[in-house]
């Protein structure tokens, strides 16, 4: 979230696009009511069912699955043909002005494609702004020039008419005519408009785009920064934020730190490699700080080695290789990977071809599950798995958990606010907290590599922990999360004098000193960090800014600036300086976020992004050249969004002849080749439009979630409460559908997919909230299941991930569990 | 002449037992719905020991009390027809309450108890079915259940006034009524005034003997 | 004791069920067994142990689809027909906060309360029988709480306040989003009350009385034969002791045999 959940509230109209947030994350639900009762903001929901999001909406408009960036498309062509765009901001705060390479072409020129495609990657060497003599990009702020990025959106966009798209959506033109009216209504200055999006936004094959064309229409809009505003991703998890902080991601090290890659040897060649580099002045580039970033993590884990020693203790990434969550199971598939452990997670119903999945498990020597209960992943050996027990190798070892309230710690939410909770009860029987697990295993094995030695034993032996140590009985005590949260924070281990430049002071640090903000972080190695995003978090005199409670909030605007602490440096709306115009005046006078105060000399309300006096720095304090961007040359799949098919659909792309996205991983077609490990040949295979497969697989499906289960069920289908109000694994389908199918009420039908022929059987819900839709003169039907269900818990049911398909985003590999094609009979 | 002087026997036991069964459970039925009807006395609970078994009594009685009366209707039901001579009776007024001359000579029962009679099966027949409604009202519409809840009331304020009459009647308001229902055996007197054209009827079948009434 | 109003804002009912989880355990009631039903709503209808529950209609109208979700649970009349009907003093009763509260203590099952709700709203179970419904968490107003529901409802739907506060907001609320009061009948008074939204009419809400009021038939029986049962009997006793006393008992006079 560039916003935070409370501020919803401020907004005058609501995007709910790709999320379904009254299901699940119903507490958001209260501040879009409030924005309604308060502003009278109009809630707009885009979904292909009609949800319990839509029920209460004042626009539901229904798109057929996979098509967002068509629909995203045509309101980001309404609100240019009709110059409903928020000029100023456009024109100072985005690149809309900049000059592109006149070698770029784009999806106009070659039909659907950008220019620099070799095989299924792009050589993105035209991607680029124009630079003038100064290294600053060229610019017409006339938005005139037919290079600029404004005009090369223009015509990207161009054909995404009201028509077409509704064409290719299956949404009806009045329904999508009246999102585009309502939404970009918000281009008015004084307004803002939110974006709620979540996992029907990104799990799709350019899920990241898709995300992509939520951020261009926001920016035309001039809707982030302000009060009310931004693109809001609900985190599915209650602290998966706080998860991709910590670099629990492959290709991130904590705060989003690039991860060292095996062609950057040295910590040298790394920061040369991921320092980006801006000659513009009013632009902060703050990525610019990397190496100081760096430094700090790298003398959090290895104090006693040097800068360059403890960077070559990092595993690198293979050139070329990924690995995400999919390539994991294919490597697993393979043999190539022995043991794993599965935190929290249960892969065997989570996993795309999650039947696959199981199957690629079955290769590992061993696994270690840490659970509260035990999950299908952790039972996948079992008879209920549909397996011989006597058939697997793989030796399973369940170690029993702590649940939230039986430990202490911080839990990071969507909207970036790192709040301390406390444990309520000690945990049940011989269950333990994560952090004494990991305590654990990370002592014993340090004890072992300095017994028995080892191949490369430094890493490990040489790892700073300095937390639950070891004591002169040879017991290994339990560490205290208060402990780790001091070096999330960071704080100096040598002398040094800092300048502070603003203040014209020279500030004074000795070792053991709190680290007061990122801003003072070193990269001579004479500070730590954890996770440079969270200094701060601690102030000077040791106390945990997560733990304050304090429900003042002086801004009127509900955010609570000593409630809980926001990364970074408690901002609460990120990109805050593009709320005011370039004197420093808020934009909106009714929702200020922050005000420069001529008097005072300084900024009053949020804490600013970026210090100085207005329009001494641009707003886009993370991107380069500091202005947000309409023209994204970091994209796998080019810089401005456009519409593909999923992998598998029943619908010709009408847009263009790529019919998919040119840059994906491609299993199904790795399947097809006869070398291919009979696990994957099986489970990757997708039913592609025209193939035999989609003929025999015609319904497109999609995945999703309802409040009263959570996740893969993992831990609500074991509360009976919950397992009364939605006991059986269900599937939702048209009156339409039903009726062609002779499928009637409280029937059982069974669900087939190209990749599993077998299938999954569920109870029927005919339902009038989903309709055929209309496209290219045909009724495409469309069913829904629940991802909930399993052969573990005390309710059971099919799970709807062995349908899924087995490919992912170009740029995060996620996987595309939301537009898929099925056959839905009668069982 | 008998052991009983020179009575008469009006009743035989099962006939009187009978009476007793259906006077008993009524009665007890009607106390302990008073209980239930009456939060304020629900002291008539407290003695019995507590609302839930006050309500099983209540309706075991309810049972004992529907077959002593399906019995009773078909012991009686005879008797109780009425006659031409029943509607010159009510139009001069009776006689139970003060002295009538020239009364139409009533044969077994008068009027007045025929009614009584009547009035009995009319409301034990609505109590009855109302209460077989009040045992599962949930298998039944809403509204017949609400009308059953209804009719056991409104049928109760009928009989409950009937009973005490029929009481003061059958006791202090007619001497020697009493003994009917107890002993069986009534005064020849007695048969004159209050059923003298069953009395000739009798004596003409055996003068001077007895003959069972059944 | 003020008196208290539960409001549900139909309008901003997200059917997440929140309240029917938080229902059950504060007070403590088990999950039922279910089965799929063929819709959201689970379990089918209110029972014994489930006092509150979100009820599902799919409602097309004028072209446009309505997916009602609606709070169904006690109203807590001001003249509540189930205390007025029930026979065991104690087993319900009318709390100066509004509240009407069942106790299973004294309850004998006789289910006359669920047939005289005009909500139907008790339910009983028949091996305990007993009767159970929504308490409106009297325990958790006395001790200046809200609600269950109403605390764990994350939309705002739910709210809960003393009955002035409620009845302005309740007005304020309904003109804004042009929609209609429920129970609108200003002579029927319960102390939860509805918010419908105005594109749908009551009666498209399923398990939803469009004219709630005490039914005739319990009338009958409280106001009318209830006091006649006595006055009828008393009555009836009077009048024979007046004539016992005036009149004298009807003697037989026994002249053909002995006579006086």
């Amino acid at each position: 979230m560039t916003n935070h959940w409370n501020d919803i509230q401020h907004a005058d109209a609501i995007l709910i696009m790709g999320s379904n947030p009254a299901e699940n994350h119903p507490i958001s639900f209260k501040w879009v009511n409030e924005a309604r009762t308060k502003r009278g903001a109009k809630l707009i929901v885009v979904d292909p069912r009609f949800t319990r999001s839509a029920a209460t909406a004042d626009i539901y408009a229904r798109l057929r699955p996979g098509t967002d960036i068509a629909f995203l498309g045509a309101v980001i062509n309404y609100a240019i043909e009709k110059n409903r765009i928020h000029e100023e901001y456009v024109k100072n705060y985005t690149d809309a002005a900049y000059i592109v390479n006149p070698a770029f072409q784009g999806a106009t020129d070659l039909d659907g494609l950008f220019s620099g495609l070799t095989g299924a990657k792009y050589d993105k060497a035209t991607w680029a702004y124009e630079m003038d003599e100064n290294g600053i990009p060229k610019q017409d702020l006339t938005l005139q020039d037919p290079l600029c990025v404004y005009q090369l959106l223009k015509k990207h966009y161009s054909r995404y008419t009201i028509k077409k798209v509704s064409d290719i959506t299956g949404c009806d033109a009045a329904d999508l005519e009246a999102v585009c009216e309502t939404y970009t209504a918000t281009c008015k200055p004084e307004l803002s408009g939110t974006i709620m999006y979540a996992m029907g936004t990104t799990q799709h094959t350019y899920g990241s785009q898709n995300v992509r064309a939520f951020a261009v229409l926001q920016l035309l809009l001039g809707n982030i920064g302000n009060a009310g505003g931004g693109i809001n991703a609900l985190r599915g998890e209650s602290n998966v934020q706080g998860s991709t902080d910590h670099g629990a991601l492959f290709h991130i090290l904590t705060g989003y730190l690039k991860y060292p890659k095996a062609n950057q040897p040295t910590l040298a060649v790394y920061n040369e490699q991921n320092t980006p580099k801006n000659k513009d002045p009013k632009s902060l580039n703050w990525w610019g700080n990397t190496p100081k970033y760096m430094a700090s993590l790298m003398k959090a884990w290895w104090r006693d080695a040097d800068l360059e020693t403890a960077y070559s203790y990092l595993p690198k990434i293979d050139d070329g290789k990924n690995y995400s969550y999919l390539p994991i199971y294919s490597a697993m598939a393979n043999g190539e990977i022995k043991g794993m452990f599965v935190w929290g997670m249960n892969p065997a119903v989570g996993a795309p071809s999650s039947k696959m999945i199981r199957k690629a498990i079955a290769q590992l020597d061993w696994m270690v599950c840490v659970d509260l209960w035990e999950t299908e992943t952790s039972a996948f050996w079992q008879k209920e798995a549909g397996v011989n027990p006597a058939d697997i190798k793989t030796e399973v070892f369940l170690l029993p958990a702590a649940s939230s309230m039986e430990k202490e710690g911080s839990i990071s939410n969507s909207g970036r606010w790192c709040q301390w909770r406390y444990k309520a009860i000690d945990p049940v029987g011989h269950a333990e907290d994560d952090l004494w697990i990991i305590n654990q295993i990370v002592n014993r094995t340090k004890a072992l590599y300095a017994k028995e030695g080892g191949a490369f034993p430094d890493p490990i032996a040489n790892l700073t922990w300095n937390y639950g140590k070891v004591g002169l009985d040879g017991k290994i005590h339990p560490p205290s999360p208060r402990e780790v949260a001091k070096e999330i924070n960071g704080y100096f281990i040598a002398e040094k004098e800092i300048e502070d430049k603003a203040k014209g002071e020279i500030k004074k640090f000795k070792p053991g000193d709190i680290v007061p903000s990122f801003a003072m972080l070193q990269d001579d190695g004479s500070t730590v960090c954890g996770c440079w995003v969270y200094a701060g978090s601690i102030d000077d005199k040791g106390e945990n800014k997560m733990m304050k409670r304090d429900p003042a909030d002086p801004t009127g605007l509900g955010m609570f600036p000593n409630w809980s602490w926001s990364w970074p440096v408690n901002r609460r709306i990120v990109y805050n300086r593009a709320s005011v115009n370039v004197e420093g005046k808020p934009f909106s006078k009714e929702k200020p976020v922050l005000w420069w105060s001529p008097l005072k000399k300084a900024w009053l309300g949020d804490i600013p992004d970026g210090n100085g006096d207005p329009d001494a720095i641009l707003p886009f304090i993370m991107v380069p050249h500091g202005r947000g961007m309409l023209f994204a040359a970091g994209m796998s799949d080019g810089p401005f969004p456009e519409h593909y098919e999923p992998l598998e659909s029943v619908v010709k792309n009408t847009l263009s002849n790529s019919q998919v996205s040119p840059v994906i991983t491609r299993w199904d077609e790795k399947a097809k080749e006869e070398t291919c490990n009979p696990i994957l040949a099986a489970g990757c295979i997708a039913a592609l439009y025209g193939s035999e497969e989609a003929k025999e697989f015609p319904t497109i499906c999609s995945t999703y979630r309802v409040s009263e289960h959570w996740q893969t069920g993992q831990m609500t289908r074991w509360i009976p409460w919950l397992n009364e109000l939605v006991p059986n694994q269900f599937v939702e389908m048209s009156e339409e559908f039903a009726r062609e199918h002779g499928i009637t009420f409280g029937d059982k039908v069974k669900l087939t997919s190209a990749r599993n022929v077998e299938g999954i059987t569920a109870y029927a819900m005919i339902t009038k909230r989903l309709k055929p839709f209309r496209i290219q003169g045909k009724d495409i039907h469309m069913v829904g299941i629940t991802w909930h269900f399993g052969y573990k818990g005390l309710a059971t049911g099919g799970n709807a991930n062995d349908l899924t398909p087995f490919i992912g985003d170009p740029n995060t590999m996620i996987p595309e569990y939301k537009a898929f094609l099925v056959k839905v009979e009668k069982a | 002449m008998s052991a009983h002087g020179d009575m008469i026997k009006v009743t035989d036991g099962i006939e009187r037992v009978v009476h007793w069964i259906l006077a008993g459970s009524c009665l007890f039925c009607l106390i302990t719905g008073i209980g239930f009807m009456y939060h304020s006395w629900s002291f008539i609970a407290t003695f019995l020991g507590g609302p839930y078994a006050m309500k099983w009594m209540h309706i075991f009685s309810g049972l004992a009390f529907a077959v002593s009366f399906v019995y009773s209707f078909f012991m009686w039901k005879k008797d109780c027809q009425f006659e031409s001579q029943d509607l010159q009776w009510v139009l001069k007024g009776g006689g139970y309450l003060w002295n009538v001359k020239d009364l139409p000579p009533v044969y077994k029962y008068n009027a007045g108890q025929k009614a009584f009679f009547w009035i009995l099966v009319a409301c034990a027949i609505v109590i009855i079915a109302s209460g077989v409604v009040m045992l599962n009202p949930l298998y039944y519409p809403v509204v017949m259940a609400r009308f059953a809840y209804m009719l056991h009331a409104g049928a109760v304020v009928l009989l409950g006034a009937f009973i005490v009459v029929h009481i003061y009647l059958g006791t202090a308001g007619n001497p020697g009524t009493v003994s009917a229902m107890l002993t069986g055996y009534v005064s020849r007197p007695w048969c004159e005034t209050h059923c003298p054209r069953w009395l000739a009827d009798r004596d003409s079948w055996k003068p001077g003997g007895e003959k069972d009434v059944a | 004791m003020a008196e208290y109003i539960k409001l549900i804002d139909v309008t901003k009912c997200t059917g997440c069920r929140g309240c029917q989880v938080a229902c059950k355990q504060w007070n403590s009631l088990p999950a039922v067994d279910t089965m799929f039903t063929g819709s959201l709503q689970n379990p089918k209808d209110l029972n014994y142990n489930t006092w509150c529950l979100i009820r599902f209609d799919e409602v097309e109208k004028d072209g446009k689809l309505n997916w009602l979700m609606r709070h169904d649970a006690c109203m807590h009349c001001e003249t509540p027909a189930c205390a007025k009907a029930c026979p065991s003093p104690g087993a319900l009763t009318k709390n100066e906060n509004g509240s009407v509260v069942h106790n299973p203590a004294y309850c004998i099952g006789c289910r006359s309360c669920i047939v005289a709700c005009p909500f139907d709203i008790p339910r009983n179970d028949k091996a305990l029988e007993k009767m159970a419904k929504c308490s409106l968490c009297h325990d958790r107003i006395d001790d200046g709480k809200k609600p269950a529901c109403v605390t764990a409802c994350p939309t705002g739907c739910l709210t809960f306040g003393t009955k002035e506060e409620m009845l302005k907001a309740a007005e304020k609320r309904a003109e804004k989003v042009k929609g209609v009061i429920y129970p609108a009948n200003p002579h029927y008074e319960t102390h939860v009350m509805y918010i419908l939204p105005g594109t749908v009419g009551v009666e498209d809400f399923s398990h939803m009385n469009p004219h709630p009021k005490m039914p005739a038939t319990l009338y009958w029986w409280k106001n009318l034969f209830k006091p006649f049962t006595l006055i009828g009997i008393a009555g009836v006793a009077g009048a024979a002791f007046l004539h016992y006393i005036i009149k004298g008992p009807h003697r037989v006079h026994e002249k053909k045999e002995g006579g006086e």
